[in-house]
């Protein structure tokens, strides 16, 4: 019967098709001609480069900077991750709670998210300096041994950029894990009060399995954030002392634009293409089975 | 069938249609327009303004379109628009080699037009002339010329009842009074990774070239290494420098801003930078008055040398749209008037000589060690890549914080000059 098959939901693959296209010229096209210079010796100037292979990425192999620099990405990513949803899901508990004044504290912890990432690095960067507002805090309040180099010392710098963005974007995580939360029906927590589970239990039972979806979001997005991350740490050290705080992202700007070493910082934009690909891809078909799981 | 093809061709003239507008907007905005428009990119900001204002002025129914920006952005935009064929007529350039934005890297590919036959070429001083040719030829129009030394806080110094010291011995001495009185005698903000070498270099001006003015020719002929030359006693000496507390605490937490902070504001005695951070200074501090002093490093006065070096100057796009009109302008530039106005804004001092400039008694300094050749050009201009600099500036941070040690860097630094450019 053919009016049974018209009334197929699917809509016809080719409504897709101008976008795809579209996407295809702006995006794929011109990024997998990238590609191509990652296996050249290109100074981002002269035509005439010629092609290296595999170089450019048994190079980095050997490169201390760049191995520290793909160390540094991981280690700023699990973190972040870890910290921001942490914070952002006790948040979330905290201003979807009964308490006065939430909607003025919604307003006050998201703030900091809407504010562009180097302004609030530049913020920061004074305020942790040696003579800053943090460390003058610390003296006034007696805690002078807390006092610390925030940014100029190698095993405190990395921290402290950590801690930069995650008061940055913990109100972020905030608000999607608070839109999952008032999706949890108030029915289903009175059914549950009335058979005698607590706060916990019901955070636990209830809360968490319908919290699934959000978490997923909050941890994509803050998996692929912190891989990425550059402004912030760029503005904040610049990726110093030496090279202690540098990423992946800030390495590659160095490598293509101080040293028009494009060929090489290509390669290193490919890896950490690679990285996020896998990382994000796997974060999600976890998830997304767990979600399946629990709902 | 037919009814399913008409949508994908209609998707694809339409995609093509956006590409086609695309690429021929690129285009459009590459034109310089009419022949009485000149494109201009420029890394002064602050003074160029004034510069082309002066000279729209003295060519009537001239127009300007330029665009200014910080150093790192326009070295990365100059060459995407270079490569791509859009770049404006006339740029700012810097001298010699070692940096994306340099004569020798630029001049190189052909994308600069020779220079040398325009009046002012033949006039250059010779420490001028070889950082702005390539091959023998003149392809930089440099204006202006800066120097690296300690730029003192007078009425700091006076209340702390010190003079500048003008022997190495006597700078110790200086350095341990000047934080007996709590205002340690120099600010430094090694935060920002190319504040680290400016001790080093005002302290390898005197020891390395004070005994061989012929240091550089020996490094390009292999004949001389960094790790074993007197760059080893400089870099020493800035350290003896951090550990008698000539600085103020947690430099590398400190930022050039922040530095300014405190050398204009009296809690430090001074700061050793180039001569561009006086203007900074008088703008945090209008009551102040500021000198730049050599930096001594020996303990003959006799033999101190200042590092001084021609600045960023303009170069002329090899396919301009506007070549007449791009040569007026640097010519203009290298003018008596375009250049008084250019020095006098930047705080700097002209390239050559007879302009009539008079100078600002806080470079008097200055201007006697040029005028008496007691200057060396800044090292990284004759490096024969912009990785020896890279490399020295984010070791000095790591020297400073304990990750490196002063042997390995100058071994670093050797490895990265034979690679070659």
């Amino acid at each position: 019967m053919p009016k049974v098959r018209r009334a197929r939901t699917t809509p016809p693959w080719w409504f897709a098709l101008p976008a795809m296209l579209l996407f295809a010229f702006v995006v794929l096209v011109p990024s997998a001609r990238g590609v191509y210079y990652a296996f050249t010796d290109w100074d981002g100037l002269d035509p005439g480069f010629s092609f290296v292979g595999l170089d450019n990425f048994s190079a980095m192999f050997r490169d201390a900077d760049a191995v520290q620099a793909i160390w540094h990405t991981l280690l700023i990513a699990v973190a972040i991750t870890v910290v921001q949803n942490a914070l952002g899901l006790l948040l979330a508990l905290g201003v979807n709670s009964a308490i006065k004044s939430r909607n003025v504290l919604r307003v006050f912890l998201f703030a900091p998210a809407v504010i562009t990432p180097i302004v609030t690095a530049y913020l920061w960067r004074n305020l942790l300096g040696p003579d800053g507002a943090v460390n003058s805090l610390f003296g006034v309040v007696g805690l002078g041994g807390w006092r610390q180099d925030w940014l100029g010392s190698p095993q405190v710098a990395l921290w402290s950029v950590i801690g930069v963005i995650v008061w940055q974007y913990a109100g972020y995580s905030m608000v999607i894990f608070l839109a999952g939360l008032q999706s949890v029906p108030k029915e289903i927590h009175e059914a549950a009060a009335i058979d005698g589970a607590g706060p916990v239990r019901r955070f636990w039972s209830v809360t968490r399995p319908l919290l699934a979806p959000a978490l997923t979001i909050n941890l994509m997005l803050s998996i692929i954030g912190g891989i990425k991350l550059f402004d912030q740490v760029y503005a904040l050290t610049g990726g110093g002392p030496g090279h202690a705080t540098d990423t992946l992202s800030t390495l590659i700007y160095k490598d293509a634009f101080t040293l028009g070493e494009f060929g090489y910082s290509i390669a290193l934009a490919v890896v950490l293409t690679v990285i996020v690909a896998v990382a994000s891809t796997g974060q999600y078909l976890v998830l997304s089975r767990n979600e399946r799981a629990t709902s | 069938m037919k009814t399913r093809q008409l949508p994908v061709l209609i998707a694809a003239l339409t995609a093509g249609a956006l590409l086609a507008a695309c690429s021929g907007g690129t285009k459009a905005g590459g034109s310089g327009g009419g022949s009485k428009t000149l494109t201009l990119a420029s890394v002064d900001q602050g003074s160029v303004e004034d510069v082309v204002k002066a000279f729209e002025k003295a060519n009537p129914g001239v127009k300007v379109r330029y665009t200014t920006s910080g150093a790192d952005q326009y070295q990365q935009q100059i060459r995407t628009q270079l490569a791509s064929g859009t770049a404006p007529d006339v740029m700012s350039v810097w001298p010699g080699n070692g940096n994306p934005g340099a004569t020798v890297v630029l001049a190189n590919p052909g994308y600069l037009r020779d220079l040398s036959d325009q009046p002012w070429a033949a006039k250059m001083p010779d420490a001028i002339k070889t950082v702005a040719q390539y091959k023998g030829k003149t392809y930089n129009a440099i204006f202006g010329q800066n120097g690296i030394g300690a730029v003192y806080n007078q009425q700091a110094m006076a209340k702390a009842g010190l003079t500048p010291p003008d022997t190495w011995t006597d700078l110790l001495a200086f350095c341990k009074a000047a934080k007996a009185k709590g205002t340690p005698a120099f600010a430094l903000g090694n935060q920002d990774n190319w504040v680290t070498q400016l001790v080093l270099y005002a302290l390898v001006a005197t020891t390395v070239y004070g005994p061989d003015r012929a240091f550089d020719q020996k490094m390009q002929a292999g004949r001389a290494t960094f790790a074993r030359s007197q760059w080893a006693t400089a870099l020493d000496k800035y350290l003896t420098m951090e550990k008698t507390g000539c600085f103020q605490k947690d430099p590398l937490g400190t930022n050039y801003e922040a530095s300014q902070a405190l050398a204009a504001s009296g809690k430090t005695l001074g700061i050793i930078q180039g001569n561009w951070v006086i203007a900074l200074l008088k703008g945090k501090n209008p009551q102040g008055t500021f000198t730049l002093k050599a930096l001594p490093a020996t303990d003959d006065p006799s033999q101190t040398l200042i590092p001084a070096a021609a600045g960023a100057g303009y170069g002329v796009n090899a396919k301009a749209k506007n070549p007449e009109l791009a040569l007026k302008f640097v010519n203009f530039v290298m003018s008596p008037e375009g250049m008084t106005l250019f020095v006098k804004k930047q705080g700097g001092l002209p390239s050559l000589p007879d302009t009539g400039y008079s100078v600002d008694p806080s470079l008097a300094e200055l201007s006697k060690f040029i005028g008496s050749d007691r200057t060396v050009p800044f090292m990284d201009q004759l490096w024969p890549n912009a990785k020896v600099q890279q490399t020295m500036l984010s070791g000095l941070q790591e020297i400073f914080s304990g990750q490196s040690t002063p042997e390995k860097l100058l071994d670093e630094m050797d490895a990265d000059y034979k690679a070659g450019s």
